[in-house]
């Protein structure tokens, strides 16, 4: 038994990878635009869907198709800020219906494009055993899960470190400030969708690796990224990843100790219990969300 | 409320023509009712997102939670048909209940977290299938019964119960409207603290507010319930449940009380009349597609870009 749930932690750690790269772009994009994207799960899932493409349609393994996924989800992502920079009034309550019709267009394309059906990787590759130390995987989880941490401190050294990455930072906390200081906000928004973007192609590259995509996925992965952006509280990368490893060994030990009907209800408890308990998230600084 | 010829004469049309003229085709009669239902659940979304200050996601919780409700209360317990459908309105306030915690959140969290509930209610439903019937659904709802003669069964006798559902609860949302707590409410649009300090409970309000759309919504879905006498997880809690009624609402103004219902009857028809026939697979990416339209050329509706338009018109001559 203890065997099953050291088990079943490893593989919600190793999930947790690309949780964590789809609520960043969320909280990044919310952070510099005050926007929160309802879109957002189904860029991811359009990527997925590219994946599933490159390996049916030419063969190929599914990492070949990360440069293609870029290109178009940053694309796709910069075609809902442009749309989002054109609401006049009431930019919080109407970017969300937006974004909502947004996500339900996408859906329909996905729907059209590539059918109902359920679909997942052929690869023998990337589903072969890795085993390390007591513990089991496929190749696809560790693999992108090396990948998700890289990305994960290559934003954070972006964000830290670069010109364009403080300016995200410097519009999220005052815009008005960061424009007296010669930032172009509209630019930053931009940036940030675009960066979010390319998280988003490369957790819809991992879904489709390691697990099963069907074109009403993308729903339930931006309200996957949302309750980890509320476990975490807002403005901290470090915050994001446990959230997001928080939720996958959850819902990973509910598959394991009782059913994979339940598994969402897993998150939903968690996203419950902390907002009972503290409001503010675990790692998120104590002033009032919203 | 004033004497208004006008409204009599709708009220009679919709009351005694549509019957009249429509009654003996089904198919026109389903799509006027089914329209109904949407405009229901429309009105309801508009109460809570033009009262509230609050957009919701997660209305096809209520709806599903009221259908649900209503089945089960009048199959396993046999409780009367119309007390269930109120017992369903119920229900959903009871949902409703334990959602009043996201309300510490605001604007764009509490439209996540509510659209989050809605995905736990979904799943409640498929696996407690000791009451629900799981995944495969319930079948054999009962269908209204026949009170004082009149057999509400039948495609008339449901379009004049969901019609008149549809037009008291647009009575209840005008009278809050006019209402001080309507007041109230929006002065809360122009400014929360502001009118906390004048010593409105704005959350309490709030909260009421979402009892109260709730309630609606939930009462509209045991309606369907019984009308359709079927139901499952994913039917009773579609997404569709939440995206047309927006749609719906946002295209015929959701500021207004007669927008949602009139943006319901257009969008519905023309959905299910025109693009279902078009695009048989993805016909909801035009739903997707006039949301995104409506609100970058006109989030508050239809009829104030036509005012706009006309005025400009006037304006330049």
């Amino acid at each position: 038994m203890t065997e099953l749930i050291l088990q079943a932690v490893y593989s919600g750690l190793l999930q947790g990878g690309s949780y964590a790269l789809i609520a960043l772009g969320l909280a990044l994009v919310f952070g510099a635009m005050k926007v929160i994207n309802l879109a957002h799960g189904e860029l991811v899932l359009l990527s997925a869907y590219i994946a599933y493409t490159v390996e049916s349609k030419l063969g190929w393994n599914p990492m070949a198709a990360i440069p293609i996924s870029v290109v178009i989800v940053c694309i796709a992502s910069s075609a809902v800020y442009f749309v989002v920079g054109r609401i006049k009034t009431n930019r919080e309550i109407n970017s969300l219906t937006l974004t909502y019709g947004i996500g339900v267009i996408l859906t329909n394309v996905i729907l059209m494009t590539w059918k109902a059906d359920v679909r997942t990787t052929n690869s023998t590759w990337m589903q072969e055993a890795i085993v390390v130390g007591p513990f089991y995987s496929m190749r696809s989880e560790v693999l992108f899960f090396g990948v998700s941490v890289a990305l994960i401190v290559g934003l954070w050294w972006w964000l830290s470190r670069s010109w364009y990455g403080r300016a995200v930072r410097a519009v999220s906390s005052n815009r008005d400030a960061a424009k007296l200081m010669g930032i172009n906000p509209g630019r930053t928004e931009l940036v940030s969708f675009i960066v979010a973007g390319i998280l988003a192609a490369f957790a819809g590259v991992a879904l489709f690796s390691y697990g099963v995509i069907t074109p009403a996925y993308g729903g339930v992965l931006t309200v996957k990224a949302f309750i980890i952006t509320v476990l975490a509280g807002m403005g901290s990368i470090p915050g994001v990843l446990i959230g997001a490893i928080l939720l996958g060994v959850a819902e990973s030990l509910t598959v394991t100790l009782a059913s994979s009907a339940l598994q969402e209800l897993a998150g939903m408890g968690l996203f419950l219990l902390v907002l009972f308990v503290m409001p503010n998230g675990l790692f998120g600084a104590s002033r009032r969300r919203g | 409320m004033k004497f208004k010829p006008t409204l009599v004469a709708s009220l009679l049309a919709v009351y005694v023509a549509v019957p009249l003229l429509f009654g003996a085709d089904n198919y026109v009669m389903s799509l006027v009712i089914a329209s109904l239902v949407i405009g229901g659940i429309a009105l309801s979304w508009a109460l809570l997102g033009n009262l509230g200050g609050m957009v919701s996601f997660g209305h096809a919780a209520f709806f599903g939670v009221g259908a649900y409700t209503s089945a089960v209360l009048s199959m396993q317990y046999h409780v009367p048909v119309f007390a269930a459908l109120v017992l369903g309105g119920a229900g959903a306030v009871i949902a409703a209940l334990l959602m009043l915690p996201v309300l510490r959140l605001r604007g764009p969290y509490f439209a996540l977290a509510i659209l989050a509930y809605a995905h736990i209610f979904r799943i409640v439903a498929s696996e407690w299938s000791s009451v629900t019937g799981g995944a495969a659904g319930i079948g054999n709802i009962p269908r209204l019964p026949t009170v004082l003669g009149i057999d509400f069964s039948s495609k008339t006798g449901n379009y004049l119960v969901i019609l008149t559902i549809v037009l008291v609860f647009a009575l209840a949302y005008a009278l809050i409207r006019r209402s001080p707590h309507g007041l109230a409410l929006r002065a809360m649009h122009d400014s929360d603290d502001a009118t906390r300090v004048v010593g409105v409970n704005n959350t309490l309000l709030k909260g009421m507010m979402l009892l109260v759309s709730a309630f609606m919504c939930g009462v509209v879905g045991a309606f369907n319930a019984h009308y359709i006498n079927f139901l499952e997880p994913d039917y009773a809690f579609s997404a569709l449940w939440v995206t047309i009624p927006i749609v719906a609402a946002i295209f015929g103004g959701y500021r207004t009380i007669t927008g949602p219902l009139v943006g319901a009857v257009v969008v519905y028809l023309v959905d299910q009349l025109i693009v279902k026939n078009l695009l048989p697979s993805g016909h909801q990416m035009v739903l997707g597609i006039v949301l995104v339209a409506m609100i970058v050329a006109s989030p508050d509706g239809l009829l104030a870009l036509v005012r706009k338009i006309t005025r400009k018109k006037h304006a330049a001559t």
